[in-house]
């Protein structure tokens, strides 16, 4: 427990110390936002500027009126506006990917790194990490695809059981061990970043091995500390819903706004202090020390004595013709 | 099933909490073993006046209904003595059915339905629900062991012996010689006008795993269209059609007496009143039930039913109140309850007297798809595990069956050929119920602030199909599954409740109460229902139901355009002063509003206008011509102007063109932009977490 504490502490020493990562992911978060958001407003804002039954979405939230909206010819069809949020929804994965291998690099510095080395470690890893990620989302693509078959099939078996409860106890038993499962791929992927980053690392297999042999090592720390990141986020995310439902106004919609980007800064945080455990783990467990170099023997210095004019050090030998 | 739904219902409804058990004083929650109260077993049937010389008579008896005398001209009294293999699925019965020949010509043939052979794979209903959709199997993976079947082995006509080798499959509706939902039988000699006629028959039926809401899931069943039914005469002929996917049923009144024999861990519900209850030394039990005044019997049997009982106090007497529920839906006894009390008071209230003396709410095997069902006095609910009280699907459903007690129940109309004076007359009534009860914007969903209500939702409904079908056409006739659930259901319920407009909601109300005190226990026509109101109204309605009930009119009214400018403004331009006029508010401003009809559907429709002094100006438009334009010389311009202002109209195709602000309103947009900024970001950070 205390080691899962320590790993929690450090992981989150990091974020506080590295604070402008989650500013920079945010402001990223929000910019991509909008223009996913764009092809929507355009689609909308034809169909309710103009329009008084446009107030019964302002003075409440009436499902039938927005499902009007979506159905009218006018407004196009929704995939119009959901392509462009899935695009930059892709758009910040790629980013993400991108820039981490620098937040890596900030986490483990015990200095502010300057920009320049933050946009190193990002260039030098990029080719790196799309290797690491065709990995990760092959491994994680096959065992979520073979955990959610099985789990179908289990609760397809529940399902012919005279006793309702036991398919959604079959459901949410599976789900968890899925959510559990695929965490453990998150770590083992997580560290392997690290340590492709900190180690500096090539050969991306070489990290991969590496992280899979400390993810089971020590799997009962890291799944604990990387579950516990995920109920913050949980709760952030509930506590969210809960103030935007109970404190705001229907009509507020500056207020809706303030309360749905605190609740996804907030939300970005968890995940980031995940991160700050990964490079905690591998500072802790996984960096290979340097090689060791033993201490010169200390030896007394002899002062030269200067007398007479005569000089410290002898003069070189003066050269002799034809050697 | 949908396990991230289920999960956000989940975490609702642990912060909305577990509603406690109240207002218990009139139930008793039973143990799944209980049996439910046995009435007094019927007097010696009273035989009607005009008794055939064979001693056959349909009865008179009145144990079932609030009433000491018959409600209905009863045509039919049917005699099942049924056994239930429940390990097969298979009813082996013999049926003895009366017949009172009351059509006033002799009848040389008698055409009964075998609606369990509409689930073979080549029957027309299987294959209707192939092209046009139905909400029930798969049939690419349907297999023989889930098919249903219905077989006379004998028939009897009493005192003109086996009839067996008459029967004869006909299909009327389509000539598909595969379908075996109707079978016709010639009499050797006909039967005369007024006189009695007696059948025995021997029949088996195979249940199918649920189709059509009836059948089994696991080790529950629901019997419904179970026993071979008699068509029944109207307007001159035999009306018996197949069974289609969209269509339901149509039969005579008469008196039932039913035993059924099946395992002895089951808990029964069925249609009527339990007369006999008794176990027998092979481990089964025998049930016996009495209707009265019905025409169908539907029964239930599952071992976990939970029962809960009470009695309601109705007009003409009480009622015992029984639901079966499944373990799982307990706590959700007491919503049923509720909902069910509600619906009958505002029923009895509104409409009529609910005269039969029980009424039966089971709430069938989950995924069964045996939920939201009628049959009389017997009604099936719909619900979850877990239902949030802010998802009024329990009470939308319970509401809607029950509501079927009146039309279709009592007031029988032909399911087969005008489905929207079944479904459509009581999607309006449940419109108006729910309205009551929940609330009119609430009446679906009210949770976390997202409303949803009745009629709202019955007009989306139509709009999913405005323009394919009139309302007024067979059951069978439909474009599709969607046309006929689109039309039948929405848009007949909202050509209703815009009636409401053109007659006042006032005079629908007594329309509908003169229609339903006027048409009980009788097979109205669409004339009969439309005339009605006419007639209560005092209106000549023509205008109206020939576009709105005969036609595929559709009605699509927009604000085409709203100008307002200074009379001089030829001055304006020139003259500073007039300028400080304007700014002043002393300018005269000569303003138009066009509107547009763009539909083909003619309605008069109210028009307001609004200036920005605060004025309103309301004007009338009959809408004869496509379009039309307002003119106005005021000292204020043009800022709204809005048809149907009291939002009365539910047929309009689009409400967003029916107004139209001169200046934009931003706030909305922003809001559902916000919603989707919100989505999307969520979106981004969902892949950043689990993918990088």
């Amino acid at each position: 427990m205390s080691e899962n504490k320590s790993l929690l502490g450090s992981g989150w020493g990091r974020v506080l110390h590295n604070k402008r990562y989650i500013v920079w992911f945010y402001v990223l978060n929000v910019f991509l936002g909008l223009f996913g958001t764009a092809a929507f407003v355009n689609q909308a804002r034809p169909i309710l500027e103009h329009s008084l039954q446009s107030e019964r979405l302002l003075h409440g939230f009436s499902l039938g009126v927005l499902i009007e909206m979506f159905s009218r010819p006018e407004f196009g069809p929704t995939i119009a506006s959901r392509a462009p949020a899935m695009f930059l929804a892709l758009l910040f994965l790629v980013a993400t990917a991108l820039f981490l291998p620098g937040i890596f690099q900030g986490y483990a510095s015990t200095y502010r790194l300057p920009r320049e080395d933050f946009f190193r470690a990002c260039g030098r890893n990029l080719w790196r990490f799309i290797r690491l990620m065709i990995v990760a989302g092959i491994v994680m693509g096959v065992i979520a695809g073979i955990l959610f078959g099985v789990q179908v099939a289990l609760v397809k078996k529940a399902e012919e059981s005279t006793n309702e409860l036991l398919s959604v106890y079959v459901e949410l038993a599976s789900l968890t061990v899925i959510f559990l499962v695929m965490t453990v791929l998150r770590i083992w992927f997580d560290l392997a970043e690290v340590d492709i980053v900190l180690s500096d690392q090539r050969a991306v297999r070489k990290s991969i091995g590496a992280s899979l042999r400390h993810t089971f090592r020590s799997l009962g720390h890291l799944l604990a500390a990387y579950v516990v990141a995920t109920l913050v986020a949980a709760i952030v995310l509930l506590a969210g819903l809960w103030s935007w439902m109970k404190l705001v106004a229907p009509e507020n919609v500056v207020g809706a706004f303030f309360v749905g980007q605190v609740t996804l800064l907030l939300l970005l945080i968890p995940r980031f202090w995940q991160r700050g455990v990964a490079v905690s783990y591998w500072k802790e467990t996984m960096m290979i020390p340097g090689v060791a170099v033993r201490p010169l023997e200390s030896r007394p210095v002899t002062m030269a004595e200067v007398s007479d004019g005569a000089p410290v050090f002898p003069a070189p030998p003066e050269p002799t013709p034809g050697s | 099933m949908l396990i991230r739904w289920k999960l956000v219902i989940f975490i609702a409804v642990l912060a909305l909490g577990v509603t406690a058990s109240r207002n218990r004083e009139t139930s008793a929650a039973a143990s799944p073993q209980a049996t439910p109260t046995v009435a007094k077993p019927p007097a010696l049937a009273k035989t009607a006046k005009d008794a055939a010389p064979a001693g056959i008579s349909i009865p008179e008896t009145t144990l079932a209904i609030n009433s000491d005398k018959p409600m209905s001209q009863r045509v039919v009294h049917y005699e099942i003595d049924a056994k239930y293999d429940a390990g097969k699925h298979t009813i082996d019965a013999t049926e003895v059915l009366s017949y009172h020949n009351l059509t006033g010509q002799a009848l040389d043939h008698f055409p009964f339905h075998l609606y369990q052979n509409a689930f073979q794979p080549k029957s027309t209903w299987v294959r209707e629900a192939k092209i046009e959709g139905s909400r029930d199997t798969a049939y690419e993976k349907w297999e023989e062991k889930q098919y249903g079947s219905e077989e006379i082995k004998r028939i009897e006509v009493v005192g003109l012996g086996d009839l067996t080798a008459q029967l004869q499959y006909i299909a009327p509706d389509d000539g598909n010689k595969d379908d075996k939902t109707v079978v016709d039988l010639h009499l050797i000699k006909p039967i005369a006008p007024g006189a009695y006629v007696q059948f025995k028959i021997a029949f088996q039926t195979k249940f199918p795993e649920t189709q059509a809401r009836s059948g089994w899931k696991r080790d529950f069943v629901l019997g419904g269209q179970w026993f071979p039914k008699v068509g029944v005469w109207w307007n001159g002929a035999w009306n018996c059609h197949q069974y289609h996917a969209t269509t339901e049923f149509f039969a005579d009144f008469g008196v039932y007496d039913v035993k059924l024999t099946l395992p002895r861990n089951e808990i029964v519900g069925a249609s009527g009143v339990l007369v006999e209850a008794k176990n027998n030394p092979d481990n089964t039990q025998t049930v016996t039930y009495h209707g009265d005044d019905i025409h169908d019997f539907a029964w239930t049997a599952s071992p976990r039913y939970k029962v809960r009982e009470s009695q309601y106090q109705a007009q003409m007497g009480p009622i015992q109140l029984r639901f079966l529920m499944q373990p799982a839906h307990w706590s959700q006894a007491e919503r049923h309850e509720k909902i069910t009390r509600e619906t009958l008071d505002r029923f009895e209230k509104w409409y009529g007297p609910y005269p039969y003396k029980t009424l039966t709410v089971v709430d069938p095997e989950p995924d069964s798809a045996a939920g939201g069902m009628e049959y009389p006095t017997f009604i099936t609910a719909d619900t979850d595990w877990f239902m949030p009280e802010g998802v009024h699907l329990p009470e939308l459903v319970v509401e809607h069956e029950f509501g079927h007690q009146y039309w279709y129940g009592m007031v029988a109309t032909n399911e087969f050929e005008d489905a929207w004076m079944d479904e459509g007359i009581n999607s309006y009534t449940e419109v108006k119920v729910l309205d009551s009860i929940l609330g009119k914007n609430t009446s679906i969903l009210n949770i976390a602030g997202i409303t949803l209500g009745e009629r709202e939702a019955q007009r989306l409904s139509y709009l999913s199909a405005a323009d394919l079908d009139p309302i007024a056409q067979k059951a069978y006739g439909y474009y599709s599954f969607r046309s006929y659930g689109g039309v039948t259901y929405g848009k007949t319920a909202s050509v209703l409740l815009t009636l409401e407009d053109i007659i006042g909601e006032d005079a629908m109300a007594r329309a509908m109460h003169t229609y339903f005190m006027k048409y009980r226990f009788t097979h109205p026509t669409r004339e009969d229902f439309l005339k009605t109101i006419e007639e209560v109204s005092g209106k000549d309605l023509r205008w109206y139901f020939d576009q709105a009930v005969y036609g595929s009119q559709v009605m699509d009214y927009e604000v085409l355009d709203i100008n307002s400018f200074p009379v001089n403004w030829y001055e304006e331009k020139k003259d500073k002063k007039a300028a400080k006029k304007a700014a002043e508010g002393d300018t005269v401003y000569q303003s138009y509003v066009s509107v547009h009809r763009k539909g083909d559907f003619v309605m008069p429709v109210e028009v307001e206008i609004k200036f920005d002094n605060g004025e309103t100006v309301r004007e009338h438009w009959d809408a004869k011509n496509r379009w039309t334009r307002f003119s106005y010389q005021k000292k204020a311009k043009v800022v709204s102007a809005e048809l149907d202002p009291d939002h009365t109209v539910q047929i309009d195709r689009n409400n967003f063109n029916n107004s139209y602000i001169v200046e934009p309103k931003k706030k909305p947009v922003h809001k559902v932009a916000n919603f989707w900024l919100f989505l999307t970001q969520c979106l981004c950070q969902a892949l950043g977490w689990w993918a990088v």
